[in-house]
């Protein structure tokens, strides 16, 4: 259960999160795939005894060192301050689920910050050899986190039969292993490593980029091409990788791939058919550039070039991993705990004894006043002088408790505006239907079940009719 | 393209090349293209913008001629448009690539102006390619302008028929005019009709036609370099092979525009509003698109001081006269030197911008 004090306008909460997390993950498979790309490139420019090539590696580090380390590590952090906010119940789940997990992943980022560190500063101090082992050591240690961090991101999406046999038992921890190599867990891990490979490529162009064509024509020409073969990889393999993705995937997940395929209507939900569209087409165009201009015309291509592909990359993985989060839907941890943080087999017990009675941040007083009036026989109520109101601090409280994980009022995926034009009644009718959650009710694929008492759900409806249609209370 | 001279073995491909370049002169071209050189400079990234504008354009033309294929103009107008958006698989997809890249045509449009303009390149010779894209410019407009009726939606049809109002106010000719363009007194599936006819056939030959002499005449005269670059000694500046130096830039340029476009079309896919209804009351706040909001500011700054047909007609007249100015700026600025003509040109320039920014802004902020 979320807490309701962390109301963002506008963006929504899952923005705030979505901004630094997609900034966060081009940067961290950067760090995976960039320290691959200095091991093989080291050992290469050594085994050629290539003097000149070697000064250009020692820069790419640097450069690779700032950027990793300083907002790597940054965004890394603010990604846990954002979550724990938004989703203190999924983050504490993840937490105590993963224990083994998260303490290996952070072994495993303290030798990589380690390694990157003496890598740079052992430039040309300690032997060829030594310099190559710590290069190793990083790329093998940064390879080793993004596989950890992929068992915990795929368990989000579908933690698997196993796993959800045992969830809220307490037995969690006997499913480790099965919750951790879940059903996405091989192809993802296969296509974020060719992310990383494909962004080691690009990074390295901001550095190829620079090597004056003029001066040395030679040295410019062959270290944006061997580059550009980084991406290679990629292209052959990132539709198979994605296809078995896809395959793997739930079946009430794909279904949600199909939503939008001949509409983009309002309330229905349409944005992972959108985003497939442009994955499609940016990836074409990706490799349509890349095989013109880097590896046809490698001396053209200067600094501004390589940021301008770099961003077109980024618009890539900030798409992808948009998709990822609107997967989920309506979970936040797929089939256990639903996108606002109430957890699925909790449902029936929220609408016998109440949502709001169940949280540790309403008052006791409201508890009780609440509670009265919801067990209130309608005989009690005619008697009473004047007649009971369904409060609109009740219904805010609803609205941020239940709603406010993937709406806002007036932002993004604002709930003014899907509601925009209905009465009271018509507004009654939609969230009722969010209530009941009957199984052909087509709100099932992206959104949770509305639970709570009768007076709960009055209440909401009182507050969402008071935002829409603006009545003084 | 040196493997052209060089034709190798006796090969299928060389003897049907050769075949064709009997018939075509391709080699001819080829040698012609294989000399054409582009400046370098530190603002050659400005070429950029003719050819991002043109991509924009192409696809117009494909997506439109998509949309011809379930679009029905008449009375079924908005009824074909509602189908193509919420019905058709991926009609949504290819009525927002058209609906975005009109707007990022006019955009990628107005960069490619100023920055020709400020690099002067309207000077001798190329006083014919600055009238050309003069026209261009108006004629988008016109595709703009017609094309936003078609769906025939709430604000499609108050949007046109304020322009037509517009229109009308103008002393003699004005009634005629937009009796002529709407087919009547009102705003009719008539004038869907005529301006279907204009956005489909009569533009698109138009531009067309202008497009060909604007692109002869680049390829004629080459890319102008700006004053700060013909102030260096000849063997100071720097220029690149078009082919494929420079080319490849520009291709890469058109394909980061293209996925440009995909990206705002999947974020911001357009939607449609309620059907035309002549009846209802315009709904509130209702404004022109963004390109047509500096003018529409200036007839509503004039219409409060000046109120009623005069005040419309001066306005009209002003904007008239500084279309007019724009338009002959390469007589004014015409010794070729820098110097007194030259600082007008740029303060006519600077003084546009200002004037289109400032009004643009102040007609969001009085909505
Ligand atoms: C898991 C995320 C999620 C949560 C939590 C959620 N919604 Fe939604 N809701 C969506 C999505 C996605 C859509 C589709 C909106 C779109 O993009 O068009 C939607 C659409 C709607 C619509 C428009 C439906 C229509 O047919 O027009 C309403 C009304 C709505 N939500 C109300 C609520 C209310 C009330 C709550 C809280 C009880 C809630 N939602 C919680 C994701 C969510
Ligand atoms: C030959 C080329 C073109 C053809 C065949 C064509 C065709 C069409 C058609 C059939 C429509 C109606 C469907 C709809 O509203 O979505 C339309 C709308 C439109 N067109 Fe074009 N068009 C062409 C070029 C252009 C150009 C060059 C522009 C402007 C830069 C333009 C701007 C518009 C606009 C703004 C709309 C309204 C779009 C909307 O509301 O979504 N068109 N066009």
């Amino acid at each position: 259960m979320n807490y309701p004090v962390w109301v963002v306008p506008v963006i929504g909460s899952g923005w705030v999160i979505g901004i630094i997390a997609i900034i966060h993950i081009l940067i961290s498979h950067f760090a995976v795939g960039g320290g691959i790309y200095l091991a093989f490139a080291e050992r290469k420019a050594r085994k050629e005894n290539r003097k000149d090539w070697l000064e250009i590696i020692q820069k790419h580090s640097r450069f690779f060192l700032y950027l990793t380390i300083v907002a790597g590590a940054m965004t890394g952090v603010a990604i846990w301050f954002s979550i724990a906010l938004s989703s203190p119940e999924a983050t504490s789940a993840l937490i105590h689920n993963f224990v083994l997990g998260w303490a290996s992943e952070w072994t495993f980022f303290i030798i990589e910050i380690t390694a990157i560190i003496v890598y740079y500063y052992t430039w040309n101090r300690v032997s060829a050899k030594k310099h190559e082992a710590v290069g190793w050591i990083y790329a093998i240690s940064a390879w080793m986190s993004l596989f950890i961090i992929n068992g915990i991101l795929t368990f989000m999406l579908d933690p698997g039969k196993g796993w959800l046999s045992v969830a809220g038992t307490g037995a969690e921890p006997s499913k480790f292993w099965e919750a951790f190599f879940n059903p996405t867990y091989f192809p993802s891990l296969l296509m974020r490593t060719l992310v990383c490979i494909t962004l080691a490529g690009l990074f390295a162009m901001v550095t190829a980029s620079r090597i004056n064509e003029e001066k040395e024509p030679k040295l410019k020409e062959q270290i944006v091409k061997w580059s550009a073969k980084w991406l290679m990889p990629a292209f052959a393999l990132i539709p198979v990788a994605a296809l078995w993705y896809y395959l793997m995937l739930p079946q009430a997940n794909k279904d949600l791939f199909k939503l939008g395929v001949s509409t983009i209507g309002q309330g229905i939900f349409t944005q992972l058919t959108r985003n497939a569209v442009f994955l499609i087409f940016a990836s074409i165009i990706l490799f349509f550039i890349a095989y013109v201009f880097l590896w046809r015309h490698p001396k053209s291509v200067k600094l501004s070039h390589a940021l301008l592909i770099i961003l077109l990359a980024f618009s890539i993985i900030g798409v992808t991993e948009h998709m990822r989060e609107m997967m989920r839907k309506p979970y936040v941890i797929g089939n256990y705990m639903y996108s606002n943080g109430i957890r699925k087999f909790d449902a029936e017990k929220f609408n016998s004894e109440g949502y709001l009675r169940n949280t540790i941040w309403t008052t006791e007083e409201s508890k009780t006043t609440w509670h009265i009036q919801d067990t209130m026989t309608s005989e009690e109520s005619d008697n009473l002088s004047s007649p009971i109101q369904p409060d609109l601090y009740r219904g805010e409280l609803m609205f941020r408790g239940q709603c406010i994980a993937c709406h806002t009022t007036n932002g993004y995926r604002s709930i003014s505006k899907l509601l925009k034009g209905r009465d009271e009644a018509s507004i009654r009718s939609i969230i009722d239907m969010l209530h009941e959650y009957k199984e052909d009710s087509p709100y099932r694929k992206f959104m949770p079940p509305l639970v709570g008492t009768k007076g709960e759900v009055d209440a909401l409806i009182k507050y969402l009719d008071s935002l829409i249609n603006k009545i003084d209370q | 393209m040196a493997k052209s001279k060089s034709l190798g073995p006796d090969t299928m491909g060389t003897r049907f090349y050769k075949w064709l370049d009997e018939r075509l002169a391709l080699s001819t071209m080829a040698g012609f293209l294989s000399k054409k050189t582009v400046p370098q400079h530190k603002h050659s990234h400005w070429y950029y913008w003719g050819g991002i504008t043109l991509t924009f354009l192409i696809v117009q033309f494909i997506t439109g001629i998509l949309l011809l294929i379930y679009y029905k103009p008449g009375p079924d107008a908005f009824e074909s448009v509602r189908f193509i958006t919420y019905e058709l698989e991926f009609g949504w997809f290819i009525r927002g690539l058209h609906h975005w890249s009109a707007n990022l045509m006019l955009l990628a449009l107005f960069i490619h102006m100023f920055s020709v303009f400020f690099m002067r390149a309207y000077r001798r010779p190329r006083e014919f390619g600055w009238w050309t894209g003069v026209l261009l410019l108006l004629i988008t407009l016109g595709f703009a302008f017609s094309g936003y009726l078609l769906p025939f939606d709430e604000l499609s049809y108050f949007a046109t028929k304020i322009g037509l109002d517009v229109a009308e106010s103008l002393p003699l000719i004005g009634p005629a005019l937009a009796a002529i363009a709407r087919g009547g007194t009102d705003v009719t599936y008539l004038t869907i009709q005529r301006f279907f006819t204009l956005h489909i056939i009569v533009l698109p030959l138009i531009i067309l036609g202008i497009l060909t002499i604007h692109l002869v005449l680049i390829l004629k005269h080459g890319n102008a370099s700006p004053p700060s670059e013909e102030a260096k000694p000849k063997n100071k500046r720097k220029e690149i092979k078009f082919f494929w130096d420079f080319f490849v830039k520009d291709i890469t340029m058109w394909l980061l525009a293209l996925n440009f476009l995909i990206l705002v079309t999947i974020l911001f896919p357009p939607q449609l509003g309620s059907p035309a209804d002549p009846l209802a009351p315009a709904p509130e706040g209702i404004h022109p698109e963004w390109y047509f909001m500096s003018q529409y500011q200036f007839l509503k700054i004039f219409g409060n001081i000046l109120p009623g047909a005069i005040g419309e007609f001066i306005s009209i007249g002003l904007m008239a006269c500084a279309l007019l100015l724009w338009a002959i700026v390469p007589l004014i600025d015409n010794t070729g030197k820098a110097g007194k003509r030259a600082k007008a040109a740029t303060y006519i320039g600077l003084l546009s911008i200002v004037i289109l920014v400032v009004l643009t802004a102040w007609a969001y902020l009085a909505i």
